[in-house]
């Protein structure tokens, strides 16, 4: 099959190559439509469920909002889980659906059971679900300000209304059409309503209520169409228009009647414009402002939709009022630029490299460009199965590309193709015609195509399990492991048609095969070194098994992380407050955080959302702040090699000096990843699940106690639950009783006099503001004086509020967790110095012995422990299988389980230079190493391959073992050193790369580097020592 | 010897392949670590604790456990003293506690049942120096060390950055106040129905409706049907015409001829309810407010309404000198309930909670601590306090929240 495969492709040579023009085409229009961003998208299956629930306590919207929501989510097909939170004006509703569901699919079963439940939700509550949006889909943000001294129409300056009011009826209608954006979200400023501020006295002086005044309102303001008439064979509309418009008017309406007299709304009321009761406020750079973020559809092209939204903004720029400001605070497209220019700079300096080593080492210009012209023929290839898979273009899945491995096959055919060329055009004396050119090509192919290609297939094999990886680290890695199988695949089916067909097409001239100096002082080198080696093989052997053995323990030494920290250039930070923070005071302590971290020279923009934005993505009290610190380029730091870490470590020193405020640092893309998928992330979360919210707390502190008392326990806590401190006005229902009031009555009274109560629209054109009725500032935010508010009788006589009901300052719960339809309170820990499974188990134990669980209380036990027990499991069957599965790949291509062993030794001592070249570095453990020793192993057995084939081929030829142990490893010198320069040169940059995506890059390149180094030494010489040995004591046992 | 040599191998490669990937996932669950916070709380905790939950002190064969007991009882120090395990019983113990304030509270050890026990009672906040002395046998062991809670350090330019601001504690004020409404109601004796005194023909009406009138003011001429006399109708009070129902020619008979009222003084009659009327008395000073003007006058008395009503009037006697009040009008009074000269008050805007209690934060150079407060009588801007603050003592006014946050912020989290 191979051997015809090859015949064809060089017989049909330039049907090959105008294959190649098509592949060139179809690969650069795949490069224009594949999904390029900045990380993997980490996000599982999710819709979020909001209602918004106006004035609404964590406890009301549990009850009447989040329970019946939940409960109509039973039995949902393709469910994983449901989880809830409950707070202020706010249910949230989180349906997590199993991986693969197609979300449109699931949005139409969600939306067929909400509508199914809305009679039984309080009326005027609507439950939405959120944007089709993923972690990834926040890619632009803005601000909107005004330029200082600028004034309004009306000479007065701009004010957060103002700027609230340009936001939303100017530059979010415009933005919101561009394709591929699914949501503008706003946050900051106020939005702008027409307030009724009744006085409670002058209503008690003209007897008007405050439903009168807001049922005045609701019925004085409406235009309604009559139909029409006919007339004089003319048709007429009919129309009443009675809409209120202004504030004059407004005050006109009449409320009620005081003997003859008509009492108007101005005789009771301040009509003004006022500010709504805001959940969430926006700052920028130490004031407030208005902020706008751009959420991407799912599946979107961030960097074409980023561009567009820049663009767009510029354009509205000008049709902004004078003195009005936009500016992009964040904007996708630069980090997404950054990742593409490191990947780009990547690959032509490797190809470069490359194009060099092959000119040096094969002292030919042609052969070195058909070899460099692997790279990106199978780049393209690649990204046309990119586009075909799904897999999204991004550090991740292009950070680990490795192109020295991509073109070793390639290498190893064009070496091979040019030595027998060479070798037949100095037997023959003159030069090759074009049929015994091709014949050489296809020997010189066929050689060496069966290694080579079991080579690549044992490369892939290696990245299974890798595929095994589910979750969050799943997601994370399986587009590198379906890259890199991509690139190798089309590497491989290139290396069997292009090359060859290249090689014969294009190496027509003389080949002028004069061995590079480089090579025939190697070689003289290397002759003697050898030798010695196969004399000295006790010696030889047993140094490499210590050293082996050295660095099996320099890795149990090495540090290691997971997941690797891709760095987005930006810095993120959570500004925590202490549950209860008012939004004005965190608005003032957050102005004070924000002018501290722009004194840094290095910080560009600092801004920050505080509270719930207007479409609750992110649903955070106001105790909590969003921060995102933009850096300047580098170029303009005061020292640009500063590390960001340093950075962050001295604006942690800086900002925690500031009174109040905890920090948690991150990354703006990864914060938003963590609030997405929300899971427990401590090694150990125990959730306590039940009914009775005290009863919760008290069982998980009990249970916080066991866990603190046992071994190996750190940063044991339990979910704050409580400490919003929450006035409550409970009815006395006796003395309401005498004075002929019902408690809805008071309450109706409270709720419209505090929160406000709504009374209608007022149009200003295609603008739209609400028209509330609510008792004046100074009245209603005065708790003292709230006891003396008069409460209106049926008889028009009055009590005070505080004959009727007490008034009570307590704490409450701030919010309310559930999952799976229960209230869930957790206790979380992290596990130092112990191993997991053991704590856990203990943990357990105890718990069941100590803690006294009350009936229709349950617990649950997760956290990462899960999904490293679950890993661990795989893996321990799935590492051994693909160590088998190589082994035998081995024994196919050679038909011995002796000479698969000895090739197999390759690896262990390739893996002792990437441990070396680590440990050296300082650099921990991590995937993307693991990915270089991957990478490694490869080489490593693909080099052992071709040479054991080689020595295996001579042997059988000669008959002479040591002789053909030492000329088949002087034949192969050339491609061994050629690929392990190729692979390690086209990694310096990469390895030495500071730029975007280099912290994934940086330990891959670092182990291939040093691997290469010993896994050239050790195939060179410890493979021919190891075949001698092994074979010359059986050729020995046979032959007695 | 093949076979052997396999099986190294593939030894070999398990070896460096498994501990490998199990490193990778186990590094995982460190990396979690940088989200969680260390908790200096709790790391006070884990210090070593005595068998009575008390701190453990040791010296040579000495070995002093100190504890604060709470069960039950107001706060106080116990203490187990041994000596090579076993309880001793003729040690001198005493312990200082030195304040922020700089105030210091010695306590000295008696023998109880099977504990020491100190005098007095620990007072909160229990944020202080400890210093022990242990005298045994001669012998004197001395400890020290620091326990705070509630306390926190702020650098000066940063407070005044933040805005916090002090005052100092001492005396004032503290008016209570309460709020009520009423209507104001011409006073029964400023209004006079005049009638004839004998009846006959008007001859002559010298007024209409709305003029002013002098007291003696002639205001009707009637000409007596019995002595053809004619008389005179006098004002009997300075007021105004309120009503006229006689003209010239008419006969005056019983009914009421002409009204004549005064505004100079009026009524207010302000209704006070169940729950407010054991704090409402006679001479109460009560500000009242109508139409935004202000007028200030006592209580003169509280009546009873009408059976049925809940509430009873407390009248108000207002002068109406600028004729700007009229009877109906709806005003509303605050009422002086209570005027008090405390010996010290804090600011209400410093007030904080803590825990379970109220608390303010002092001031002592950088330094700020709870100062939890028994506090007496509050009005809407002071508050009496009773117990827990010293006068003279500088006290948090302004952004006290922010001192409060800053010590509560270690539990600040933000769990996704």
């Amino acid at each position: 099959m191979l051997n015809a495969i090859l015949r064809f492709s060089i017989e049909r040579r330039y049907l090959i190559m105008s294959l190649m023009l098509a592949l060139i085409g179809i690969g650069t229009w795949s490069y224009q439509h594949l999904p390029i961003d900045a990380v993997p998208d980490i996000t599982n299956v999710q819709i979020q469920i909001n209602t918004e629930a106006p004035g609404y306590s964590p406890l009301e919207a549990e009850q009447r909002i989040t329970f019946p929501v939940e409960t109509a989510l039973y039995g949902l097909p393709a469910l994983d889980h449901t989880r809830s939170l409950s707070r202020y004006g706010l249910s949230q509703v989180t349906v997590v659906f199993k991986e693969g569901t197609d979300i449109y699919h699931a949005r139409n079963l969600i939306d067929e059971r909400l509508s199914a439940i809305k009679g039984t939700l309080p009326p005027g509550l609507e439950p939405e679900m959120g944007p089709i949006a993923t972690g990834l889909g926040e890619i632009f943000v803005y601000t909107v300000e005004a330029v200082p001294g600028v004034t309004r129409e009306n000479g007065e300056p701009w004010d957060a209304m103002g700027l609230r009011e340009v936001q939303d009826w100017i530059i979010k209608p415009q933005l919101a059409q561009i394709p591929g954006v699914v949501e503008i979200n706003t946050i900051g400023g106020f939005d702008k309503q027409y307030h009724v501020r009744p006085d409670p006295q002058s209503l008690l002086e003209m007897s008007v209520t405050l439903d009168a005044v807001a049922d005045a309102l609701r019925s004085n303001s409406n235009n309604r169409g009559a139909g029409y008439i006919e007339r004089n064979g003319q048709q007429l509309l009919v129309r009443s228009p009675g809409q209120l418009a202004t504030i004059t008017e407004i005050e006109n309406v009449v409320v009620g009647r005081f003997g003859n007299v008509p009492v108007t709304i101005k005789d009771v009321a301040e009509v003004a414009i006022g500010k709504e009761l805001r959940t969430g406020a926006a700052t920028r750079d130490g004031h407030e402002t208005v902020m706008g973020t751009a959420m991407m559809l799912v599946g979107e092209n961030s960097r074409v939709v980023a561009q567009d939204l820049a663009q767009k903004l510029e354009a509205i720029k000008a049709s902004l009022p004078d003195g009005i400001k936009v500016e992009a605070v964040y904007d996708r497209t630069t980090l997404v630029d950054k990742t593409i220019a490191t990947v780009q700079k990547n690959l032509l300096e490797g190809a470069l490299l490359v194009i060099v080593v092959l000119f040096l080492l094969l002292g030919n210009i042609r052969a070195a460009l058909i070899t460099a012209a692997v790279i990106p023929l199978s780049m393209l290839a690649t990204m046309t199965g990119m586009v075909r898979t799904g897999v999204s273009a991004n550090l991740m899945s292009l950070g680990a590309l490795d192109f020295g491995l991509i073109v070793d096959g390639a290498v190893i055919i064009v070496e091979n193709c040019i030595r027998r060329l060479s070798e037949a055009e100095q037997q023959n004396g003159k030069r090759l015609d074009l049929r015994e050119r091709l014949h050489v090509v296809y020997q010189a192919t066929g050689e060496v195509i069966r290694p080579s290609l079991f080579g690549v297939a044992i490369i892939t094999v290696v990245y299974i399990p890798i595929f095994t990886l589910t979750g969050v680290e799943g997601k994370m890695f399986h587009p590198m492991a379906a890259t890199v199988v991509m690139a190798l695949l089309s590497a491989m089916v290139l290396s069997l048609t292009f090359v060859p067909a290249a090689v014969a097409l294009f190496m027509g001239g003389k080949i002028s095969e004069t061995e590079s100096r480089i090579i025939v002082a190697s070689k003289f080198l290397y002759r003697p070194v050898l030798e010695a080696a196969l004399r000295f093989r006790w010696l030889v052997v047993s140094g490499a098994s210590l050293l082996v053995i050295l660095c099996v323990w320099l890795l149990t030494t090495l540090g290691s992380e997971f997941i690797p920290q891709l760095d987005e250039g930006d810095i993120a930070l959570h500004a925590l407050r202490i549950p209860g923070t008012s939004l004005e005071q965190a608005i003032d302590m957050q102005e004070i955080l924000e002018q501290r971290l722009k004194e840094f020279p290095e910080v560009d923009k600092v801004y920050a959302k505080i509270g719930t934005p207007e479409v609750a993505t992110d649903p955070m009290p106001p105790s909590v702040a969003d921060n995102f610190v933009i850096l300047k380029p580098r170029s303009q730091w005061p020292d640009p090699n500063r590390s960001k870490a340093d950075l962050i470590a001295e604006m942690e020193t800086a900002v925690n000096q500031l009174p109040g405020n905890n920090y948690e640092f991150t990354q703006p893309i990864q914060m938003r990843f963590n609030e997405l998928i929300s899971g427990v992330r401590a090694d150990l979360g125990i959730k306590v699940f039940g009914d009775d919210l005290d009863q919760l707390v008290a069982t998980a502190n009990e249970i916080l106690e066991v866990v603190e008392s046992i071994d190996g326990a750190a940063d044991a806590r339990v979910e704050q639950v409580t400490g919003l401190p929450m006035l409550s006005i409970i009815p006395k229902r006796i003395t309401l009783a005498r004075y002929g009031l019902n408690v809805d009555d008071l309450q109706n009274l409270v709720a419209a006099g505090i929160g406000g109560e709504e009374a209608g629209l007022i149009y200003e054109g295609d603008r739209r503001f609400k028209l509330v009725v609510r008792l004046p500032e100074i009245v209603r935010t005065d708790i003292d004086s709230l006891a003396f508010l008069p409460i209106p009788l049926p008889d028009g006589d009055f009590v005070p509020l505080s004959e009727v009901a007490e008034l009570e300052l307590k704490p409450a719960p701030a919010q309310i967790s559930r999952e799976n339809g229960k209230r869930r309170v957790v206790v979380t820990a992290n596990v130092r110095e112990r191993d997991l499974g053991g704590f856990v188990e203990e943990v357990k134990q105890r718990i069941t012995q100590q803690v006294d669980l009350p009936s229709g209380y349950w617990l649950n036990y997760g956290g990462t422990f899960e999904q490293l027990e679950s890993a661990s499991q795989r893996l321990v069957i799935v590492v051994p299988v693909t160590l088998a599965i190589i082994i035998g790949l081995l024994v196919m291509a050679f038909g011995s389980l002796k000479d698969s062993l000895i090739i197999f030794t390759g690896v262990p001592l390739a893996l002792t230079g990437g441990v070396l070249a680590l440990w050296l570095r300082g650099m921990p453990l991590s995937i993307s190493a693991g990915v270089g020793f991957i990478a490694l192993s490869g080489v490593a057995v693909l080099n052992g391959l071709v040479m054991v084939a080689f020595i295996r081929d001579l042997w059988r030829e000669t008959g002479d073992l040591a002789k053909a142990v030492v000329d088949g490893a002087l034949i192969r010198l050339r491609p061994v050193l050629m690929t392990a320069l190729v692979a390690s040169l086209g990694f310096v940059p990469m390895a030495l790369n500071t730029g975007t995506g280099a912290e994934v890059q940086r330990p891959l390149a670092t182990v291939v580097i040093g691997g290469i180094i010993s896994s050239t030494l050790l195939t060179l010489l410890v493979l021919p020592v190891l075949y001698h040995w092994v074979h010359y004591r059986s050729n020995r046992y046979h032959k007695a | 010897m093949n076979v052997h040599k396999a099986r190294c191998l593939k030894r070999w490669s398990l070896v460096l392949l498994i501990p490998f990937m199990t490193f990778a996932l186990h590094a995982y669950s460190e990396g979690g670590d940088d989200h969680g916070h260390v908790d200096h709380e709790r790391e006070m905790r884990e210090e070593a604790r005595g068998p009575n939950g008390g701190k453990i002190l040791h010296e040579g064969n000495i070995q002093l456990e100190l504890a604060i007991f709470e069960g039950g009882v107001a706060p106080e120090y116990r203490a187990w003293i041994e000596r090579d395990g076993k309880p001793v019983g003729n040690a001198q113990l005493n312990v200082i506690l030195t304040r922020l304030s700089g105030q210091q509270d010695r306590f000295t050890f008696s023998r109880r049942d099977d504990y020491w026990l100190g005098d007095g009672i620990v007072t909160e906040p229990h944020s202080f120096d400890v210093a022990v002395e242990l005298s045994l046998d001669g012998n004197r062991y001395q400890w020290q060390w620091a326990s705070y809670e509630g306390r926190v350090e702020i650098a000066a330019d940063m407070a005044k950055k933040v805005g916090i601001a002090t005052q100092v504690a001492g005396p004032g004020n503290i008016e209570r106040h309460l709020q009520v409404y009423g209507r104001l109601v011409t006073p029964p004796d400023q209004k006079v129905q005049l009638r004839a005194r004998f009846p006959g023909v008007v001859t002559a009406v010298r007024v209409n409706v709305g003029d002013r009138v002098e007291k003696g003011d002639v205001l009707a001429v009637i000409e007596s049907n019995e002595s053809l006399q004619r008389y005179e109708l006098r004002a009997p009070i300075a007021g105004v015409i309120q009503d006229r129902s006689v003209n010239v020619g008419e006969t005056a008979t019983d009914s009421t001829l002409l009204t004549v009222i005064s505004h100079e003084t009026l009524w207010a009659e302000l209704k006070v309810f169940p729950g407010q009327r054991a704090q409402v008395r006679s001479g109460q000073i009560v500000h009242i407010q109508h139409n935004n003007h202000a007028h200030e006058s006592q209580i003169t008395n509280i009546t009873a309404t009408t059976a049925g009503s809940p509430f009873v009037l407390a009248r108000v006697v207002l002068s109406n000198d600028d004729g700007d009040m009229a009877p109906g009008d709806l005003v509303n009074g605050q009422i002086d309930v209570e005027k008090i000269e405390v010996p010290l008050v804090v600011d209400n805007r410093a007030l904080q909670s803590f825990r379970d209690w109220t608390v303010v934060f002092i001031q002592v150079g950088d330094i700020y601590e709870i100062r939890p407060l028994e506090l007496g009588r509050s009005d809407g801007r002071y508050t009496e306090v009773k117990g827990g603050l010293n006068v003279g003592d500088h006290y948090v006014v302004e952004n006290s929240y922010l001192i409060k946050a800053d010590i509560e912020k270690s539990g600040a989290s933000h769990d996704h």
